[in-house]
């Protein structure tokens, strides 16, 4: 058997049996599904329990219509979702109306209220004040609700028959397509898009971090015990880094096809659309690939550190690199033809975070998919040579820490 | 039969080795002594190629030592550890597999050597699991377990009691007799004494002494006797014969001049003091060792 064979079946096995290895094998993936799906069922759902509404309205004859149209919105129970209360009843004038109803929200009586102003040319003046900021979704029906009131109001003056402004009432809603390959039409909506695009990126991110993690720990062991000693007396460097490398990569990949099973079983009970995994070959090489290279980049940079807390500090350096396409994912998603989005589609590190995003999001032309992959694979061969060379020295370096130019002159020397 | 030609290493302006040669035959140990930073670590790593001389050669056999030679070599390296969560099985069937020994025969091996240094017992067990001395016998082997034509030891017996190190010993005498080339680090003078036919004696990457102890011994050796006497140690000052002297509890060593003989310094010694013991003994390397690297710093 050749020695990197060797060394890889080593690595792997050794790391496979790690109680470490085991808990992240079930954690990683149930970390992401939660994730993935908690927003999405959060963002669905109608906020539980009803809300009570307070409605200061000057002229008096918005609040029944408001009444009327905002019963359509129902809690599971049947009950109404939104309970109106009129607070102009009193007589009282519109300051003192809003210090008693600013009093009620604090006191949560109110969960918050409406201040209604016509203006003399008949338009609106409307606020919503409420004790947080996010009311998203009330200030929008309510909009709604005063937009629907003002036309009908302004149509009726005109002498428009009710069963025409009923039929402009009428909502026409958008949906969104996205075309692909041949001119066919997917039917993924925007959430399974992003959502499924961050599950990508995340399951590379934490592969990475948490292979290159283990390595650069067993790294650490090694050097820290002479071990390595034994070992480079035993094979060549590059035997040693290319057995490291394969073995991570199994254990990676191993973690991989145990993660798609979970998937297809999450398929099976279809919380996940089959039809999500379409461009399922370009992504799989892509992370493959990007698996590659951070893994290599993890062996270069793991045989310079010598202590524990230089290995955190190196890690997290690398893991902010890899959360990079995370933070750039929403305008990408946004706007795939962005001109950040577009250099970053040829810069090894982000690649292949952000080609999966766009290929979800866009059609990418097959000849910019081969053109970074290729560039990919171009920067994984010049990172191994780069690699090969620190990581000849790095391992028997056990001062303390190195400059860069050091590294940079490691990097020169045959 | 290993050769070193003219050795020489430097890392930017520092010489960590500086222009050895030497060379060791099958059958013998070669002694590689020097204080701490000496640069015996750096020689032997220069001589595994696993960095490369500035200039100067390494042969065995009259190659140069190159992949060929990976498993011919055994090498212990001085600081000891293994893979403290693995199997003691585990980790010598991993070593002898990268001296490419297939894993039948690589069992085979290590139960054969587990049950030579009589730790057949840890053959399951975690590496965390053993006691020190324990572990390093586990390293040893790992070092040895592909029966090496050439074999470096750095330091073997620190870390061993007594009843160990005797193991240790008898187990480098042992390969000896197998016709193994065998290069010895140690600061422990008595035990290379006792296994060294040649010595290099080296300081700052400089060699300072060179050759078969024997030699060496007559070299440095002098004219030395060891007394035990009543009195005051201040009556010694008188012996115009005495270079120097040493008192220690119950003897003192006394380095004479180099024309005096022994038995005339005893005679006169008779008629000043009341002597108890009288012997002429050979200096130990401990204190060769001291001399010469004392005198190699004041120069």
């Amino acid at each position: 058997m050749n020695k990197f064979l060797s060394i890889a079946r080593w690595e792997f096995i050794e790391k496979v049996k790690t109680k470490t290895f085991i808990i992240s094998l079930i954690l990683t993936p149930l970390l992401i599904i939660s994730f993935a799906i908690l927003p999405t069922i959060l963002f669905d759902r109608e906020t539980p329990g009803m809300e009570v509404i307070g409605v200061a309205d000057t002229s008096g004859i918005y609040f029944t219509q408001l009444n009327e149209q905002l019963k359509k919105y129902v809690l599971p129970n049947g009950n109404g979702k939104y309970l109106l209360i009129n607070l102009t009843y009193n007589n009282k004038n519109l300051e003192e109306v809003k210090n008693i109803a600013n009093q009620k929200v604090l006191d949560n009586l109110l969960d918050g209220y409406l201040i209604i102003q016509t203006a003399t040319d008949d338009s609106i003046i409307a606020e919503y004040r409420s004790d947080i900021l996010a009311n998203f979704e009330i200030v929008a029906r309510l909009e709604e609700v005063i937009n629907s009131i003002q036309i009908e109001k302004l149509l009726k003056s005109k002498g428009v028959e009710s069963n025409i402004i009923s039929k402009i009432q009428n909502k026409t809603i958008i949906s969104q397509k996205k075309i692909e390959e041949e001119g066919r039409i997917s039917d993924l909506d925007f959430m399974t898009t992003f959502f499924l695009s961050i599950v990508f990126i995340l399951l590379l991110m934490m592969l990475v971090i948490y292979s290159g993690q283990l390595l650069v720990r067993s790294m650490i062991e090694e050097k820290s015990s002479r071990l390595i000693e034994m070992l480079v007396s035993s094979c060549t460097p590059e035997e040693l880094l290319t057995g490291k490398i394969l073995g991570l990569s199994l254990l990676g990949l191993t973690q991989m096809i145990i993660w798609a099973l979970i998937g297809l079983g999450l398929v099976g009970s279809s919380l996940v659309p089959l039809h999500a995994f379409k461009n399922v070959l370009p992504m799989l090489i892509y992370f493959v690939l990007g698996f590659l290279f951070y893994t290599t980049l993890f062996v270069g940079i793991g045989s310079i550190v010598n202590t524990e807390q230089q290995a955190q500090q190196i890690t997290t350096y690398l893991s902010l690199i890899l959360m990079l396409p995370v933070m750039i994912a929403m305008p990408v998603i946004q706007n795939p033809d962005f001109i950040v989005a577009k250099i970053f589609s040829y810069i090894p590190f982000t690649i292949p975070a952000i080609m999966v995003l766009r290929l979800n999001v866009q059609y990418v032309s097959e000849l910019e998919i081969i053109m970074t992959i290729l560039i990919l694979i171009l920067s994984i061969f010049i990172l191994i040579q780069i690699c090969a060379k620190i990581f000849r020295i790095g391992i028997l370096s056990y001062g303390n820490r190195l400059s860069l130019k050091e590294i940079f002159r490691w990097m020169r020397e045959k | 039969m290993l050769t070193v030609n003219n050795l020489v290493k430097s890392f930017n302006s520092t010489t960590a080795v500086n222009n050895l040669s030497f060379s060791v035959g099958s059958g013998k140990v070669f002694g590689l002594l020097g204080p701490n930073g000496a640069g015996k670590t750096t020689t032997i790593r220069t001589i595994l190629n696993i960095i490369k001389p500035t200039s100067g050669e390494v042969r065995f056999d009259g190659k140069p030592i190159t992949y060929e030679y990976y498993n011919v070599i055994g090498y212990l390296p001085e600081e000891r550890g293994l893979y403290k969560r693995s199997r003691v099985l585990d980790v010598l069937v991993y070593f002898a597999s990268l001296k490419n020994i297939k894993k039948k025969e690589a069992v085979q091996l290590s139960d054969s050597w587990l049950n030579r240094l009589n730790i057949s017992d840890l053959r399951e067990k975690r590496i965390e699991q053993l006691s020190k001395g324990n572990q390093q016998k586990i390293q040893l082997i790992a070092a040895i377990i592909h029966n090496p034509r050439l074999l470096i030891l750095d330091e073997p017996f620190t870390g061993f009691d007594p009843i160990n190190q005797k193991e240790v010993k008898d187990l480098i005498l042992s390969f000896l007799w197998e016709g193994k080339t065998i290069i010895l680090s140690t600061h422990q003078m008595d035990l290379a004494e006792k296994l060294c036919e040649e010595i290099l004696l080296i300081n700052n990457g400089s060699e300072v002494c060179f050759g078969k102890l024997s030699e060496i011994k007559k070299r440095f050796g002098g004219n030395n006797v060891r007394i035990g006497f009543t009195g005051n140690g201040n009556t010694l000052n008188k012996f115009t014969e005495i270079l120097k002297y040493e008192i220690y509890s119950n003897y003192t060593d006394i380095q004479l001049k180099n024309e005096i003989k022994p038995e005339e310094f005893l005679k006169k010694l008779i008629t000043n003091v009341e002597i108890n013991h009288f012997s002429v003994i050979e200096p130990t390397l401990d204190k060769i060792f001291i001399d010469i690297i004392k005198e190699n710093y004041n120069q």
